[in-house]
């Protein structure tokens, strides 16, 4: 079930809404539990069973390990164990049909294999399974007694397919206790209409732009409809992965939950640096957490720390997917960030500033070209249009793109920075009066929550991105 | 906590994994794509098919029929009724990726719905194969049929796979 779907907003969030409401302090855990189930069983009927035996998994491992927690060696083991279980089950679905067709390119040999379609949120429950055991381990948080608070956490319906990856430290309290007020009804109530009209307004929008060049060949392609077709996508893709991050966290708080921020206004960067650490902030997060800084970090030589900042961008670039364009990805930017670090950061940061957003913003679009892509060649085909390998420098599709989507790039790009948001609040700030205030705040949401709803109904165009990593 | 609870513990995580390992070996069995390709599983259905009422259909059919795009996907068999009163037709589709797969069913049962109030009333028969007909989504492949042979057909088709 997709947040941004008629069933979800009219049917599934009142009822659990008012159920969950109504209900006394104690039982509600229960009640956001069922309902995540049943979130996820109505897209994934068959995998909700493997997600509960994953659950019961990393329930029982937390135990071994607290268990064992006299003994470090004993300790330890339990710990490897879980690891394994977790990334074995993580690397069957996501990469078994991947390594197979490499081993069969490779050696021009035709292995027959079985492929199961990819569980949606696996890796993000995973990982979040993942840094229960490792929290509980390195003793910074307390394994859950609770089997149903400890399946809660990994089953939580507004992060459970999408994220953010909450780390079980940050959230074990809140499992416990958390204050479910009006006020963080209201506040988490904007933060998803946000959310919403930035998934379902701008997203698809862009989505639809962008759908249009990528449906051209590559060699067909002029520099304008190229760039047109890379700034669809950032835009797509930023609107479409915040626009849920923001909906995640809304409804998170008007359960009472507190997630922390996923995105950061990342297009703003002046580096590549800067962009991950506005970027899907919980996986940069997760990844210092668990990969970088047990690898050690940059509390080492240089070049030890070349090789752990490859690793940690290796492996990111594979979590976003089975397929050769993720790793060249995670490379790509592995390669930039270490030549930020050692070789050119410190000239990048003497520039003019207009001069490193667009440094940061070349990197970055470069670094969409090789994601959107079917293949390694596509997208070297796609960057060799961009710079005039194509069909020449501008066309008729390019400029009738541009000029019939100029406002919604433009929506788009002040979206993008701090300034969408204080232009809505200012918006709703002009009055000294309360109530004025208040009331101009209501119709402006509920506003934005009706246009979106209108863009839903009529746009047969609704994807989401982040579901297939 | 005591020895005893330990072991439970441990032993616990064993069933578990245990279970997993089962539960994805029952999906390998009665779920699971494969990456057989196209024209191999095509060949295998076809030949099975009675082609007695039934005619291969092109791309244009397809998007009359069920409204999708023969170029989107890696490969498209499709055969129908030649008369306008039989509801008989089989469709088998190799998608480009499994995401494909959600839009392609929701076509089939757009499709059903649709000869199902074409049919009522005046062609039982007709009405009989599509309240039996099948579907089966196997990874990327989608497979539909709505005939007298329907059952056996997705048999071949599993088998094919």
């Amino acid at each position: 079930m997709l947040f941004s779907s008629i069933t979800f907003l009219f049917m599934f969030l009142p009822i659990v809404m008012a159920v969950y409401y109504l209900v006394p302090n104690g039982a509600k855990n229960i009640v956001l539990l069922l309902a995540s189930l049943f979130f996820y069983a109505w897209g994934e009927p068959v995998y909700v069973v493997l997600m509960i035996l994953s659950i019961v998994l990393n329930y029982f491992c937390g135990r071994d390990i607290e268990a064992n927690a006299d003994n470090p060696k004993k300790a330890k083991l339990s710990l490897v164990f879980a690891l394994t279980a977790n990334i074995l089950i993580l690397g069957f679905f996501k990469y078994y049909g991947f390594l197979l067709d490499t081993v069969n390119s490779f050696l021009t040999t035709d292995i027959p294999y079985r492929v199961l379609p990819l569980p949606i949120g696996i890796s993000f429950y995973t990982f979040q399974a993942i840094s229960y055991v490792i929290d509980i381990y390195r003793k910074d948080a307390k394994p859950q007694k609770n089997i149903l608070y400890f399946a809660l956490y990994i089953s939580m319906f507004p992060q459970l397919i999408a994220g953010p990856i909450v780390r079980y430290a940050d959230i074990e309290e809140q499992l416990k206790m958390r204050k479910v007020t009006l006020r963080k009804l209201g506040q988490g109530s904007m933060y998803f209409i946000i959310g919403l009209a930035k998934k379902v307004i701008i997203a698809n929008s862009t989505g639809a732009v962008f759908e249009e060049v990528a449906a051209m060949s590559t060699g067909s392609l002029s520099v304008l409809t190229a760039w047109v077709g890379v700034f669809s996508y950032a835009f797509q893709i930023y609107f479409d992965f915040s626009g849920y991050s923001d909906m995640a966290i809304g409804l998170g708080k008007m359960f009472g939950f507190e997630f922390k921020k996923n995105f950061d206004h990342p297009y703003v960067s002046k580096s590549a640096t800067e962009f991950w650490r506005r970027w899907h902030i919980s996986l940069g997060t997760w990844f210092r957490e668990y990969v970088y800084i047990p690898l050690g970090g940059n509390r080492c030589s240089v070049s030890r720390n070349i090789f752990n900042l490859m690793v940690v961008w290796t492996l990111t670039g594979m979590w976003h997917g089975a397929a050769w364009n993720f790793v060249a990805w995670g490379v790509y930017y592995g390669v930039i960030l270490v030549m930020e670090k050692y070789v050119w950061g410190a000239s990048v940061e003497q520039l003019p500033k207009p001069v490193q957003h667009i440094y940061a913003g070349a990197v970055i679009l470069v670094g969409w070209v090789f994601f959107f892509s079917p293949s390694l060649g596509y997208a070297l085909r796609y960057l060799w249009a961009m710079i005039g390998g194509g069909s020449g420098i501008a066309d008729a599709q390019g400029a009738f793109l541009l000029f019939t989507h100029w406002l919604l790039f433009v929506i788009a790009a002040v979206g993008s920075t701090a300034y969408g948001r204080k232009l809505l609040n200012n918006a709703v700030r002009f009055s000294a009066n309360r109530t004025v205030r208040m009331t101009v705040g209501a119709v402006l949401y509920i506003g934005i929550f009706f246009l979106s709803v209108a863009f839903l109904v009529t746009d047969t165009f609704n994807p989401f991105l982040y579901f297939r990593f | 906590m005591s020895q005893w609870k330990k072991i439970t513990i441990r032993v616990m995580r064993y069933v578990t994994l245990l279970l997993i390992v089962g539960f994805v070996a029952l999906l390998l069995i009665y779920t699971s794509g494969s990456n057989r390709p196209f024209e191999k599983v095509e060949k295998s259905v076809e030949a099975s098919l009675d082609k007695e009422n039934m005619k291969r259909q092109d791309g244009t059919a397809l998007k009359r029929n069920f409204g999708l795009n023969a170029a989107d996907y890696d490969g498209v068999m499709y055969y129908s009724s030649e008369f306008s009163i039989s509801s008989e037709e089989v469709l088998l589709i190799k998608a480009k990726s499994e995401t494909q797969t959600a839009e392609i069913s929701s076509a089939i049962e757009e499709r059903i719905k649709t000869r199902m109030n074409d049919f009522e009333g005046y062609a039982p028969e007709s009405v009989q194969l599509l309240e039996d007909a099948k579907k089966s989504v196997r990874g990327k492949y989608v497979f539909f049929a709505a005939a007298p042979g329907a059952e056996k057909y997705l048999e071949i088709f599993n088998n094919s796979l």
